[in-house]
């Protein structure tokens, strides 16, 4: 891992480069799609035969991580899949907000309870992701996860 | 649950995916983009139309399932940070599910389904 790329990407400031999406590649999205709606498959079918408990696991299963970190190593390197990894980790703990907020709320009002449970993984995934980059806890968990190798 | 409910949960879910991974294809950084690789696109889509299907009760343990399974989520992160490492993202990033059925399985099995 390129501890230096790493670091220049904790300097970046952040935004959305909506350009960017001119260079989205359609085969790229296909797969995305085909993954996301597979597992979304996989949850009702599931949730069908063993139970909608079961199923909701899979509301929370890493389906299309593995093709965005592999296209991505593909075309911008190894440091970058990392970096998109680790931010990764971030957004599955906003997960667990989403699911806890929406079990608050449900019952009371669906409609709200799912935007107030977006807006939760919003909130703590975004919160933690300005509290590791600017505290440095990005790179101690780099230097952490990368010491034996 | 009809087929078409069923269908219509792939198709929600497949587009939802598609939506949330081109918001991390414009951001930027990197670590900042990454955060919409675990966003709750499938989870929106699946609860919504288990909401309109069933009603606001019956998707409660929709919920809890996926609250057991975003530990698994996050386990799934760190162990494929480790395993992209040493194995590259392809190999790294699948091997890594098992931490995710390691940890969502395990807890499910505890936490009683």
């Amino acid at each position: 891992m390129d501890g230096r790329q790493l670091r220049d990407d904790d300097l970046e400031p952040v935004g959305f480069d909506w350009s960017k999406l001119r260079k989205a590649s359609p085969s790229e999205l296909l797969i995305r799609f085909v993954f996301g709606g597979g597992i979304a498959l996989v949850a009702a079918i599931s949730g069908s035969v063993f139970g909608p408990r079961f199923g909701g696991l899979f509301l929370a299963f890493p389906a299309v991580l593995p093709a965005t970190l592999t296209l991505i190593e593909k075309k911008e390197g190894t440091t970058k899949a990392w970096a998109d990894a680790s931010g990764g980790v971030l957004g599955a703990i906003g997960l667990a907000a989403f699911a806890f907020t929406a079990l608050q709320l449900l019952r009371a009002n669906p409609v709200v309870a799912l935007a107030l449970a977006l807006l939760a993984w919003l909130l703590v995934s975004g919160g933690l992701y300005f509290l590791f980059r600017e505290t440095g806890l990005f790179l101690k968990q780099d230097k952490l996860l990368t010491q034996s190798h | 649950m009809s087929t078409a409910l069923i269908g219509l949960k792939a198709l929600l879910g497949g587009f939802a995916v598609v939506g949330f991974s081109l918001i991390g294809q414009a951001g930027h950084p990197k670590r900042f983009a990454g955060l919409f690789s675990a966003a709750p696109s499938v989870a929106l889509a699946s609860l919504a139309i288990a909401v309109i299907d069933k009603g606001a009760s019956a998707t409660l343990p929709y919920a809890q399932g996926m609250l057991i399974g975003s530990a698994g989520m996050v386990a799934y992160g760190l162990v494929s940070l480790v395993l992209m490492n040493r194995l590259h993202a392809l190999v790294g990033s699948i091997l890594a599910w098992l931490a995710w059925f390691a940890v969502a399985g395990g807890l499910y099995l505890v936490v009683g389904g």
